[in-house]
């Protein structure tokens, strides 16, 4: 569906070159819910405007149902361009326009026949949930309303695709889980493609089939989301998974562990897929010598999929913990912590 | 000598009605002139939506030219011109073209500044959508921008309020031609407050209806 291939974006600021997209290649199936995730500074805002040419590739190709949009005309790439819904982390409404206009105006651009239109933007509305606010202005609404708004006007010429720039970015966690909600119905009632750009992880994980990380430019890892959490392997990515998943453990923690002259035996678990529901420990318990003191864990759902982690300490004779991690470690993996490291 | 202000009303009628005329008509042709610059300014420069530095900075250039010009020196600088153009070079059709000249590059500053007050995230939206670039001059930039350029194009209307007393020195008539005829060379104070108080008068409602304008245009 939207393809990059090794693309790049140079911009030259006072003679020095910046590279804010270098050789990305990205695959985006049809139907999936994409995600591209940096820190501010990462490339990201810029891959999501290659994708429509509101920023022009400096190399590379990136090709939209097959298409390369930079060879089209400008009329040509106008066309293309209403089959690619956009919404934005500041929502960008015509501040002058009621809900009604705002959500009509790429049928008016494309001098779609009143009557038509009329009854096209109950039916968005009626979808988005805003159906009363239809002649309202945008600063009477509350933020999230200002974003099912844009998710109304980015559907009402009924595209292929949706970018979303932040779109949650300025939101409260609360609305920032109903907008996503909202853009998983848009993908799972009109199977659209949607390539969501974010700082969040938590919007990622929410919603998200695949993602990519990005840091200077460049693509430092990508996979389903499953895979990411499970198994991150750059540092930036733990970075971001941290930032939902708790995996640190809590200084108390960590120095009830030295008090007690511990601390050698502690160990990092994580659990994927129907093993997060396996009695590993009591098994362990049972069948060696070693007690198994838990430290701290979080169990969540990735893409329903059960996910968790636990830290857990072992406690027995040396040869025994090395048995019994042995058999735990068949099961699922694990890694050792280092008391004075966390 | 005094002249007796009911006696003389009709002269100042006469007066009221040249003034509005004078503004009236520059207002029109200038803003007719200016807007569309305003606009040529804020799409044509680094960035915009049809970007062309060459045009933007003769533009510019231009622009600043005759905003250079103090009023008065081009009253009389462009009178070969004025003749040109309405036939002659005195009375109150020939006060209309120095205003213009005067109002119309000031009105295209004025203009570009409130388009560039339009949110470039809401330019970009509609860009996203494929709407041309006339269609986002005419359906993004001047609807957002409205209400501000109504409320610039007050300030206009009042500065040229002014100008149009000086135009009195090109026979332009109007009521600083009479505060200036009457009250100051012939030193009869009472015309100079009545002119002075109507002048006070104009610009109070030409701004408060500015303001309500305005304020309407905030939402369409």
């Amino acid at each position: 569906m939207i393809q990059f291939e090794n693309v790049s974006k140079v911009y030259e600021h006072n003679g020095k070159e910046l590279r804010a997209v270098d050789g990305v290649d990205i695959s985006i199936e049809k139907g999936e819910i994409f995600g591209v995730i940096g820190f501010s500074g990462a490339g990201k805002s810029t891959l999501v405007r290659l994708v429509n040419l509101l920023e022009q590739p400096s190399g590379g190709n990136i090709l939209v149902e097959g298409e390369d949009l930079s060879r089209l005309s400008k009329p040509g790439l106008r066309k293309m361009r209403k089959r690619i819904g956009m919404i934005f982390q500041h929502f960008n409404l015509l501040e002058s326009k009621t809900v009604l206009h705002n959500v009509a105006f790429p049928l008016i651009i494309s001098g779609t026949p009143k009557k038509k239109i009329k009854a096209r933007v109950e039916e968005v509305l009626d979808f988005v949930g805003l159906t009363d606010k239809a002649h309202q202005y945008p600063e009477e609404l509350s933020g999230g309303q200002k974003q099912r708004v844009g998710i109304a006007r980015a559907l009402i010429t009924s595209p292929d695709i949706l970018l979303c720039d932040e779109a949650t970015s300025a939101l409260d966690p609360e609305t920032t889980k109903s907008i996503l909600q909202l853009l998983k119905r848009v993908r799972d009632e009109y199977n659209l493609t949607i390539l969501m750009i974010t700082h969040e992880m938590n919007a990622v994980r929410e919603v998200c089939d695949r993602v990519a990380v990005m840091e200077n430019g460049r693509v430092i890892e990508q996979g389903s989301i499953f895979e990411l959490f499970s198994n991150p392997q750059h540092p930036t990515t733990k970075n971001f998974i941290q930032s939902v998943m708790e995996s640190d453990i809590p200084p108390s923690i960590l120095s009830g562990i030295e008090e007690r002259g511990g601390g050698r035996h502690v160990y990092r678990v994580t659990f994927v897929r129907e093993k997060a529901a396996q009695p590993i420990f009591s098994q362990v318990a049972k069948n060696y010598q070693v007690e198994v003191n838990v430290l701290f864990g979080q169990i969540t759902e990735l893409q329903g999929i059960p996910f968790g982690q636990l830290v857990v300490e072992l406690l027995g004779e040396d040869r025994e913990i090395v048995r019994a991690l042995d058999y735990i470690q068949r099961t699922v993996s694990v890694q050792e912590v280092e008391a004075d490291a966390g | 000598m005094q002249v007796n202000i009911l006696e003389f009303w009709p002269r100042i009628l006469q007066a009221i009605n040249e003034t509005l005329i004078m503004v009236g008509v520059s207002l029109v042709v200038a803003a007719l002139i200016g807007i569309p610059l305003g606009i040529a300014l804020v799409v044509t420069r680094q960035g915009g939506l049809l970007q062309n530095n060459a045009f933007f900075k003769g533009l510019s250039v231009v622009i600043n030219f005759f905003r250079s010009i103090p009023f008065i020196i081009l009253l009389v600088a462009i009178l070969p011109l004025t003749r040109f153009l309405v036939g002659t070079s005195i009375g109150t059709a020939a006060a209309v073209v120095p205003l213009v000249l005067f109002s119309g590059p000031y009105i295209a500053r004025l203009v570009e500044s409130s388009l560039l007050e339009v949110k470039p995230g809401v330019v970009e939206a509609a860009e996203a959508m494929g709407a041309s670039p006339w269609q986002i001059i005419l359906r993004v930039y001047v609807p957002e921008a409205l209400s501000s350029i109504v409320l610039n194009l007050t300030i206009a209307t009042i500065g040229l309020v002014g100008a149009s007393a000086m135009a009195g020195f090109v026979g332009g008539g109007g009521l600083g031609d009479l505060a200036i005829a009457y009250g100051y060379q012939r030193f009869e104070t009472d015309i100079m407050i009545v002119t002075v108080l109507l002048l006070v008068l104009i610009v109070q409602i030409v701004q408060t209806l500015g303001n309500v304008l305005s304020k309407k245009m905030r939402r369409q």
